[in-house]
């Protein structure tokens, strides 16, 4: 029997559910300087569990926001895409979502790949200058660290978040890219509709001191579906299709 | 008990009950005894099937009770299910191993001790409660066992598991509410539009009356109807169908709650058709609460859906076609119909009542039953009298009586209008069909079928029709022409007047849940309760389980005789949900119930740590077993102060202010100034509102010219964060405002060893005291992690608050846990920190201030900037400088070492009035005393004088005002 080889806790950033994953026989890998579940035993079963109701935890990927004023010109600036509808995300060239909460504020999540380019190019690039008076380009927000980033998955999400979640979130009612900021088991949540391939799918941002709470909150409401966690690796199968 | 119970018992009926699935047996146990049924029986039907008329005992009487409706819409089959009370049989369905008992009995369910109560009933009179407590207060000491040993339906297991409910949304644009004929073809045309239609029943099967009822001879008219309408239903590809579901209210804004099992859905439709039916109403005369008497519905309800005959040899009390009807389903079961009685002096000849005289049967027109009788036990109807009507509610001498074993009462609806009269909609009583009929029904809702007075089946299905089409239109979707409008001549024959006869011997039952006679209504008008609202609260009609489904009615005609009102002018009780009883499982669902955690959670807990909240956060509040409280706390205070230790601070508010305007935008936020505050530094931050009354503190670190860190408490941050953006929308300042406590995780590492351990992890900032001295700032890594380094003295060490992202926080805490393995470092929790804080005189906003505290009583004018121009409940704060102080906040040692330590919110005390409270106090370990602060009188403030502070069992303790702080007044180990 195949054991993991990679553990959280040798990690200096590690997800605030690592235990949780852990403890569901997650067999992670080193991304981003922390552990990613990447599959639970098989990545194949992963990929069918995941295709009907999965939930996988991306709380170490890349993910940054920035906020103020001045800040969507400087993100278009860039080279970022960015519509002009709030309350919508915008797919990146390389895949990460640019979802715009605000006017002025964007909460900016990585590709599945989890390479971090986009990001680390633009936390290299923002500063606070030398001109005066300073040209204003917004500010960072440490979203990384703020906010645990799950990925629900699969046919039956839509009816799992009716029980945790007072939002319509059905594929004809909640278009692809749609953000809903709402409340979810009792707290504040950001869900965005990211499908991968056909299966329907949903980015959960979360509070993320409150993630091992909202993490077994959402496993619970799964559990009539007979959904689990899933790893990053089934997400990408799935995403391809 | 019946002795022998064949399988699926004696009275189960072949090739009947579409409900049930005789190819799975099923076992259960009533009162100890096995019972054999089928699946998809209920408890009601199964034992019916196998003999058990008997399956409760009523409320006050403790009278035998069976079946009355077979649809759970009373009170009668009240059954006990493990730790379950109030399950209702009719509804319940039977599963293998169930244990089922009876209730509400003493002794055994067959021979009730309580059954004599109705002996001395007379002495129980309407309004009892009234008329006995009213006075004498003696009588409560009389009556309070007695009335405790009675009261109260089933038994409530307080050690009962608790069970999983939940909760979902749901989401349609037209929630039709009932699956019979007028709600199924309410959805279908609804569909056509196009929305989302969710089509809401409470039984396992759609159709409603097209079940069981009878509407022609051959019963070909419903079978046609409910294929129809099933079909159409079914071929809609956007009709939704949840059975087993019942609506339980119908609120503002078409919000609706539906139960179906273990959870309660949330549904807001934009229309809704409300097609719930109509209730029969039973006849009132002399134990017409036998079992074996029971509505004519249950009995079809029994023979069509479970396959069980509900009687060999029935009488018939009608006072419509639907009676006839059930003679015609008796006789085609083999059973056989003594006679039909018809309260109606000329009743019309119809084809139903025709086929009826073709089989023989008698009918007695202008007639009704007087009184049913028993063998003695009342345990199941034996036979009845039946007399000539020869008045309204008065009946001549007995003509007649019949033995059977059945007697089924068809003498009326009632709309089924609970929903739509919690919704707003008007009712009004029609003296051309005797029922309850709507007049207005608010906007979005829709009424079909036999609630809105169709009885007739095409007009039923053409007014569910032409709801679905207004209510498809109403929510927006594209319909066709509208449908004609619909009205139901029929429905004038359905309900008689008056199907209420007083006997002289009593025993007339109007409330079956609350063992209500036809004399205790009259004697309450009588008393002078003569509104229905006030007869219902004095004699408790509708009050009971069923909530007056089938008394209001009775209850209102009773009202307007007796007070010659007219009817029409009176309307039922109000209408309040639930429609039917709901578990406060339901109401409580899957308890939500969030908590943060910081990052280093976990490695408190196994540190053996225990855990307190603040807020929905969990701090540690100690490193240790319970027992060993104040050993723990004592230990840990000792080694900040002679050692090291360190602190999980990361609940701790964090607010980053960024912007040209961060330095103007805290200066009015705060009462100190901060815009020649260097980078690099920090300062205390105190807030008041608007009244001067303070709510927080914290620091500020300038990290640079634009970009403050300001800490705040954490209870309080996210009430600083709102009032910073409500402030600045009015301010326009040049400023960002991020909320980053949970971002960012914290440790305080504190102790005059700290600096030496912080070394060991930290190589690119100096610690020296002269390159990062006490309030400095810095950021750089520690362990490799990018960090926030502040010095603080907040417990009075040379310390160092190290913040660092969340995500790091673990291994933060690890790396300087490890780090200080040469200098026995330690964690130390809340209690510990707010010891060593009271030691250094430092104040807990919200525990040594409260709603009316304001600098000048907390005695903090060192925090109030002097020259600037503004600051949020800066003009307060000067207003209340010029006023005379009420109290003042002191520090307080006890001098007397024998003294207890007074705890929080003990009184001060001076000449006798109340001046002022203890707000903190502790055996200080440091100082080997107990030190406080506390409220005083203004005069009392001085250093050395003296208070009069009253402990618990009212001892008074002096205690002595002395200057803060307690420890190391000069400051000097913090600046280290």
């Amino acid at each position: 029997m195949a054991l993991p080889k990679v553990f959280a806790h040798n990690q200096l950033r590690r997800s605030p559910i690592y235990r949780e994953t852990q403890k569901a026989g997650a067999f992670p890998e080193v991304v981003n300087g922390g552990a990613v579940p990447m599959h639970y035993g098989s990545v194949e079963s992963d990929t069918l569990v995941g295709a009907r109701m999965g939930i996988a935890d991306l709380s170490v990927l890349p993910h940054t926001g920035f906020k103020g004023a001045g800040t969507i010109e400087w993100l278009q600036g860039q080279g970022l895409s960015i519509g002009p509808d709030s309350n919508m995300a915008f797919r990146q060239e390389g895949g990460e979502l640019a979802a715009r909460l605000a006017p002025s504020e964007i909460f900016l999540i990585d590709s599945l790949a989890a390479t971090g380019a986009l990001i680390q190019k633009l936390n290299g690039a923002w500063g606070w200058g030398t001109e005066k008076p300073r040209k204003l380009i917004g500010y960072p927000m440490p979203r990384q660290d703020s906010h645990a980033w799950f990925m629900v998955t699969g046919s039956a999400a839509p009816e799992m978040f009716a029980k945790i979640c007072g939002v319509d979130l059905r594929p004809h009612k909640f278009k692809l890219g749609q953000i809903a900021q709402t409340s979810l088991a009792k707290m504040s949540g950001i869900v965005i509709r990211g499908d991968l391939g056909q299966v329907p799918a949903y980015h959960l941002l979360a509070d993320i001191a409150s993630a091992e709470y909202l993490w077994g909150a959402v496993l619970d409401a799964m559990g009539e579906f007979n959904g689990r966690p899933v790893g990053l690796a089934a997400l990408r199968q799935l995403a391809e299709g | 008990m019946t002795a022998e119970m064949n399988w699926g018992g004696t009275n189960r009926l072949p090739n009947r009950g579409a409900l049930i699935d005789r190819s799975r047996p099923v076992t259960f146990s009533f009162e100890g005894s096995l019972v054999e049924g089928f699946e998809g029986d209920t408890i009601a039907s199964a034992l019916c099937a196998n003999g058990q008329w008997m399956i409760s005992r009523s409320f006050k009487y403790h009278r035998p009770r069976g079946v009355l409706t077979m649809i759970g819409q009373d009170a009668n089959t009240l059954v006990q299910i493990g730790d379950e009370p109030n399950c209702l049989a009719d509804k319940r369905r039977i599963a293998p191993g169930l244990v089922v008992e009876g209730q509400n009995y003493f002794g055994s369910f067959d021979s009730d001790a309580g059954r004599f109560v109705e002996w001395v009933s007379k002495f129980l009179p309407v309004g009892f409660y009234y008329k006995t407590f009213h006075e004498k207060r003696s009588s409560w000491r009389f009556w309070e066992p007695i009335v405790r040993a009675m009261a109260g339906l089933g038994k409530i297991d307080p050690h009962a598991h608790h069970g999983y409910f939940d909760k979902q949304y749901l989401f349609a644009d037209v929630a039709v509410i009932g699956g019979g004929p007028a709600g199924l073809a309410a959805a279908a045309e609804a569909a056509k539009a196009g929305g989302e239609v969710l089509l809401i029943d409470e039984n396992p099967k759609l159709g409603g009356c097209l079940n069981y009822a009878r509407f022609d001879e051959s019963g070909e008219a419903a079978c046609k109807a409910d294929g129809e309408l099933l079909n159409a239903v079914k071929a809609a590809g956007n009709i939704r169908v949840m059975s087993d579901a019942v609506v339980t209210g119908l609120f503002a804004d078409n919000w609706i709650p539906v139960v179906r099992g273990n959870r309660f859905y949330k549904l807001r439709a934009k229309a809704i058709v409300v097609a719930t039916g109509s209730i029969e109403q039973p006849a009132v005369f002399r134990n017409n609460d036998l079992p074996g008497i029971m509505l004519g519905s249950a009995a079809q309800r029994l023979i069509h859906l479970y396959g069980v005959r509900p009687g060999k040899r029935a009488v018939i009390l009608t006072a419509n076609d639907d009676g006839y009807a059930q003679a015609i389903d008796l006789l085609k079961i083999g059973s056989a119909v003594a006679t039909v009685v018809d309260l109606r002096a000329d009743p019309p000849q119809t084809a139903l009542s025709k086929a009826v005289a073709r089989a023989g049967i008698t009918v007695h027109a202008g007639s009704a039953i007087a009184e049913a009788y028993h063998h003695g036990n009342k345990e199941h109807v034996v036979g009845v009298a039946v007399a000539p009507v020869a008045g309204e509610g008065q009946l001549s001498d007995p003509t007649a009586s019949y033995e059977c074993d059945l007697v089924l009462m068809s003498v009326g609806y009632s709309p089924a209008a609970h929903l739509l009269l919690q919704a707003g909609a008007k009712f009004a009583y029609s003296t051309a069909s005797h029922m309850f009929e709507p007049r207005e029904i608010p906007a979005g809702l829709y009424a079909a079928g036999s609630v809105a007075g169709q009885f007739n089946l095409d007009q039923v299905a053409a007014g569910g029709r032409r709801a679905g089409w207004a209510a498809a239109r109403h929510a927006g979707g594209t319909v066709g022409a509208e449908p004609a409008e619909v009205s139901d001549p029929g429905a004038a024959q359905q309900t008689h007047p008056w199907p209420i006869f007083p006997h002289a011997k009593g025993g007339e039952f109007v409330d079956f849940d609350e063992d209500l006679k036809y004399d205790d209504l009259i004697n309450g008008i009588a008393d002078g309760f003569d509104n229905v609202e006030l007869l219902k609260r004095y004699s408790t009609v509708g009050m009971g389980p069923s909530q007056g489904k089938h008394s209001a009615v009775a209850a209102v005609r009773i009202v307007a005789r007796e007070t010659g009102r007219d009817l029409a002018a009176l309307t039922v009780t109000t209408q309040r949900p639930p429609y039917t009883p709901e578990k406060f499982g339901h109401l409580a669902g899957r308890i939500f119930d969030p908590e943060r955690r910081t990052a280093m959670h976990h490695r408190h807990l196994e540190l053996g740590a225990q855990m307190m909240p603040a807020g929905i956060w969990w701090r540690p509040a100690y490193y240790g077993p319970k027992a060993e409280r104040e050993k723990a706390i004592r230990e840990e205070v000792n080694a900040v102060r002679n050692d090291v230790a360190l602190i999980d601070v990361s609940t701790l508010g964090g607010l980053d202010v960024r912007g040209p305007d961060a330095a103007e935008f805290l200066n009015r936020m705060y009462t100190f100034t901060y815009a020649k505050l260097a980078v690099g530094k920090s300062r205390y931050v105190l807030m008041t509102d608007q009244a001067g009354v303070i709510t927080d503190d914290g620091v500020a670190c300038r990290f640079s010219e634009e970009h403050f860190y300001v800490t705040a408490t954490t209870s309080g941050v996210d009430a600083v964060y709102r009032s910073m953006l409500q402030w600045n929308a009015q301010w326009r300042l040049d400023v960002d405002v991020a909320n980053v406590t949970a971002a960012y995780a914290g440790v305080n590492i504190a102790g005059p060893k700290s600096r030496q351990v912080l070394q060991r992890l930290c190589q690119d900032i100096d610690l020296s005291a002269e390159a990062f001295p006490y309030l400095g700032v810095r950021e750089g890594t520690v362990a490799g992690i990018p960090a926030r380094l502040l010095r603080v003295g907040f417990v009075g060490e040379l310390g160092y608050e190290i913040h660092v992202p969340y995500g790091y926080g673990e291994a933060l805490w690890d790396a300087v846990v490890e780090a200080g393995q040469p200098e026995g470092i330690r964690p130390f929790g809340v209690e510990a920190q707010r010891v060593l804080r009271l030691e250094k005189g430092h104040i807990i906003v919200s525990q040594d201030t409260d709603g009316l505290t304001n600098a000048w009583e907390a005695d903090m004018p060192w925090a109030l900037a002097k020259t600037k121009p503004f600051f949020v409940g800066g003009r307060s704060t000067q207003i209340m400088a010029k006023m005379p102080l009420l109290r003042k906040l002191v520090g307080f040692t006890l001098d007397d070492p024998a003294l207890p330590c007074p705890e929080e919110c003990h009184l001060v005390i001076k000449g006798g009035e109340i001046v002022g409270r203890v707000t903190s106090a502790v055996n200080s370990p440091s100082l080997g005393k107990v030190v406080g602060m506390a409220y005083v009188h203004p005069a009392d403030a001085a250093p050395d004088s003296k208070i009069q502070i009253k402990i618990d069992g009212g001892r008074m303790i002096e205690g002595r005002v002395v200057k803060l702080p307690f420890y190391d007044p000069e400051g000097k180990r913090q600046e280290m």
